[in-house]
């Protein structure tokens, strides 16, 4: 990669090197406050960003500045490549985290639901990133303890750097255009990398297709993020039983059938791993016991499914029409999940613990989640 | 020697002005034909009906003829614009009652306003904001439209009559009409 010459960019700012530095600090409250006044802010500080060190961010990219990454043309408005990078160095991010976040807009380009309106919606969705891939090591993304929680920049600037896009770009601020009834902790950021050297399995964007060698982000929209305790088992039926318990809650019901996310720790992937599980029989196994009777869902409302949105309601409703399980052989059974699909699985934590999680997704419900390969990386060992 | 630059603008803000014009309003609704565009919503459908009912009472109104989106989510599609505008003298469309679909029903009115027919859309009074919001971004701040009571989707049958009852007269109010 090129280096990029401006007046900002050199080893001692990235060092922070030498005596603390002497600044005017009325200018810097004054630059901080412009953001807020201007709206373009989550509701943290951002990092004031110039032309010059907006340039440091272009040259990551072999896109033109104009490219659009997602256009949401019922809000007259598209991402560019200039304003992924506007906010992600706003966000935080370090031009080299650039591709990473560009990836991040192309992926959310290939899900149905953020070019359609879902991030204005009550439901209230966040963007997730998985990262995949050497590019977590180079950059340091962490995907080993405390994965959805705070400390390491380039999780944190990643997410945030979406977020402040769908803000900024598209304009979707709350209680205006976004019109989320609780929303989730999730939209501040979110970011994750697969713990790919302590998974017992292939990684996520190699069982994709991709090389090893090659860097991915996947994404969708999750509506939470649900953590499971199973500290105990080490039968690979019982631990599954227990996470299709939580993916099949009926609170997460809205459409006919659910989806997830499962972000398994090493130690509850080698419970699996070492029973001789692979991703797809755990799918297979959710799947298939991702069942309710008919009568727990009549219990809260949710047995029939809305004529036309076919979002899921009681019986007695005047828009309610059956089910697809009501034709079927077994009308009282009625499965959670279209397919195995339906459940992705990502291994990411510390080793140290029998503790998941289910990120609930929005996104997909009988495919894969939309995956691209990161363009732009430097060469391995620069 | 310190190098002054200019903050750089994140926004996707399209400074390009809208057309935010009303489409001429007709002297009274008599006789004329009314499109009711369903967004699917739940309830969308009879609020659409009761106050097609009340219009024809007290304003005489001809013909009413229903649509229904393919997604509540975002604005109708260019070909359903294009076959309403063409077969309707005034379009009415409900019921924008979340998040998307209370921006995507004013986004509609606009449209319709510029396509030349006169329109009202409905949101639930929960939504003003996300309607005001849309409006703005889509050149038109101000636009009117009008808001009901929340909540719509879980009224029974006379709950729904008596909200499109109250509605009629704001409603003939955004047509420009009097009688």
């Amino acid at each position: 990669m090129a280096d990029v010459s401006t007046a900002v960019t050199d080893t001692d700012v990235r060092a922070g090197a030498g005596e603390p530095p002497l600044v005017d600090g009325a200018e810097i409250r004054r630059v901080i406050e412009y953001y807020y006044q201007q709206d373009w802010t989550d509701g943290l500080p951002v990092v004031p960003v110039t032309e010059s060190y907006l340039a440091e961010f272009l040259a990551r990219t072999s896109l033109e500045p104009d490219a659009v990454l997602l256009a949401m043309p019922h809000l007259n408005r598209a991402c560019t490549v200039r304003l992924a990078a506007a906010n992600a160095a706003m966000a935080g991010c370090l031009p080299e985290y650039f591709p990473v976040v560009v990836a991040a807009w192309e992926v959310l380009a290939l899900d149905p639901y953020p070019r359609t309106g879902i991030w204005q919606s009550t439901t209230g969705t966040a963007p997730v990133t998985i990262v995949n891939g050497p590019v977590r090591n180079e950059i340091g993304l962490n995907s080993r303890g405390n994965i959805f929680g705070s400390g390491f920049r380039a999780n944190a600037t990643i997410g945030r750097a979406i977020r402040l896009g769908a803000l900024n770009i598209f304009g979707i601020h709350p209680h205006l255009l976004d019109q989320a009834t609780q929303a989730t902790p999730a939209k501040y950021t979110c970011c994750i990398a697969e713990n790919e050297e302590e998974s017992p399995w292939e990684p996520l964007h190699v069982e994709h297709g991709l090389d090893a060698a090659d860097s991915a982000v996947t994404g969708t929209v999750i509506r939470s993020c649900m953590h499971i305790e199973a500290r105990h088992t080490h039968v690979p039926e019982q631990l599954a039983l227990d996470i299709t318990n939580s993916i099949t809650r009926t609170g997460a019901l809205i459409h006919e059938f659910s989806s997830a996310l499962l972000v398994l720790s090493p130690e509850h992937a080698h419970v699996f791993a070492s029973a001789g599980w692979s991703k797809d029989d755990i799918r297979r196994f959710i799947h298939e016991h991702a069942v309710h009777s008919r009568a727990q869902l009549a219990a809260v409302g949710k047995d029939a499914i809305s004529r036309q949105t076919h979002w899921r309601l009681p019986a007695d409703h005047p828009d309610a029409i059956p089910d697809r399980a009501s034709a079927g052989e077994d009308p009282d059974r009625v499965p959670m999940l279209l397919s195995p699909d339906a459940v992705q699985i990502v291994v990411a934590g510390a080793n140290n613990a029998g503790v998941s999680a289910i990120m609930e997704v929005f996104g997909p419900r009988d495919s894969a989640l939309p995956m691209v390969k990161i363009r732009d990386l430097p060469p391995r060992g620069n | 020697m310190a190098v002054l630059e200019k903050l750089v603008d994140p926004t996707g803000f399209d400074r390009r002005a809208g057309d935010a014009t009303l489409t001429p309003r007709p002297p009274s609704l008599r006789g004329l034909t009314v499109g009711l565009l369903d967004n699917t919503k739940a309830n969308a459908g009879p609020l659409l009906s009761e106050i097609a009912a009340e219009l024809r009472r007290s304003y005489g109104i001809g013909a009413t003829r229903e649509y229904a989106k393919d997604y509540f989510g975002t604005p109708v599609k260019d070909e359903l614009l294009k076959r309403i505008a063409d077969e309707c003298d005034v379009v009415i469309t409900a019921v924008g009652d979340c998040g998307s679909c209370s921006a995507a029903t004013v986004a509609d009115g606009i449209l319709f306003e510029r396509a030349g027919v006169p329109a009202v859309s409905i949101v639930s009074d929960s939504f003003l904001m996300s309607g005001r919001a849309m409006a703005k971004v889509q050149g038109f701040p101000g636009f009117a439209f009008l808001a009901v009571r929340h909540p719509v989707a879980s009224l029974d049958t006379e709950q729904i009559r008596e909200r499109a009852r109250d509605a009629v007269p704001d409603l003939v109010r955004i047509l420009g009409v009097e009688g």
